[in-house]
């Protein structure tokens, strides 16, 4: 898979680190900014009220 | 595996056709080392993604909520200091608490409160917001929408996280009777006393929010403050409860209260 990408980019080594480098920093950007902020409700840290009940009524 | 990527990019480009009939002869073990190699590379992308996400939760949260609580604060005592009476009625500046009718309703989302709570730090401070959604207890405290005012006749109950987004109620079980918590409104100071120790209780337990909470001891009307956050620490199976009755209110102008000062 990696070894795959690397073939797949453009350019000699040092050209290939820094679009690997950005890839990675692109990556790590869109998990925090969209896809753990999605997931992170689905764990149980966020029940604190007790209004579950309310919830079905609302 | 940049020299080996190469070396077999290489080897490839020499050998153009040759990889078909050499291919087709070693394929159970290409396709062998290929499994396995990209097993590999899964298994780490996903123990790097679990370690990115706990840094996420632990760590990134709480940086996040931390900025927006300062955020939060920083509105209000704005809005306060530009206009202290703007949102006050005449019996709320003259220092009598629980003036409803003509006080305009809390805005869902918006912060209306800054809540102090000694026995958490003396420099522990958070915003109040309206309403418990997942949003607004990213930003602050969340105040059950359908309870009373801040100060009002009745129960002002308040959710808080106990862990991730700045972790503002961790040191909730240290909570004991007699402990200050006290609120502003811009225009008064609200001192509540805790009357006992946290209580556990299941989510589905919302008598505990009721005008007079269910199993608090209380047997009357009055003027009560209830906190909840999730029990136990990391998880949600219970929630932890706080009761508190106002104990004393002072206007703004005649400085913070003693349980703060003192």
């Amino acid at each position: 898979m990696y070894g795959w990408i690397w073939r797949h980019l453009p350019g000699n080594a040092w050209v290939r680190a820094l679009i690997s480098l950005v890839l990675v920093l692109a990556i790590v950007y869109v998990l925090f900014q969209y896809v753990f902020p999605w997931a992170e409700p689905l764990l149980p840290f966020n029940d604190v009220t007790v209004d579950r009940g309310m919830g079905a009524v609302r | 595996m940049t020299a080996r990527s190469r070396g077999a990019a290489r080897s490839r480009a020499a050998r153009p056709g040759a990889e078909g009939r050499a291919g087709r002869g070693r394929r159970p073990v290409t396709v062998a080392r290929l499994v396995v190699r990209t097993f590999s590379e899964v298994c780490v992308t996903v123990g790097t993604l679990i370690v990115l996400f706990v840094v996420y939760v632990l760590f990134w949260t709480g940086v996040r909520a931390d900025s927006a609580m300062d955020g939060e604060i920083g509105a209000l005592q704005d809005r306060w200091s530009t206009g202290p009476l703007a949102t006050a009625s005449p019996d709320g500046a003259a220092g009598q608490p629980g003036g409803t009718g003509k006080r305009p309703r809390y805005e869902n989302g918006k912060s209306f409160a800054v809540m102090y709570i000694p026995r958490f730090g003396a420099d522990w401070s958070k915003p109040v917001l309206e309403g418990t959604g997942t949003d607004v207890l990213k930003k602050g405290l969340g105040h059950y929408d359908r309870t009373a005012r801040l100060g009002g006749t009745g129960n002002f109950a308040v959710a808080g996280h106990r862990r991730t987004y700045g972790d503002p109620f961790k040191d909730f079980p240290e909570l004991r009777p007699g402990d200050a918590v006290v609120l502003t409104d811009g225009t008064t100071w609200y001192t509540y006393r805790i009357d006992r120790r946290p209580y556990t209780t299941v989510p589905t337990d919302i008598g505990v929010i009721d005008p007079v909470p269910r199993k608090s001891g209380y047997n009357g009307p009055g003027r009560y403050l209830t906190l909840t956050t999730c029990e136990p620490e990391w998880g949600h199976s219970h929630r932890l409860i706080v009761w508190a009755h106002l104990d004393s209110t002072q206007p703004v102008e005649r400085g913070r209260p003693s349980a703060l000062t003192g």
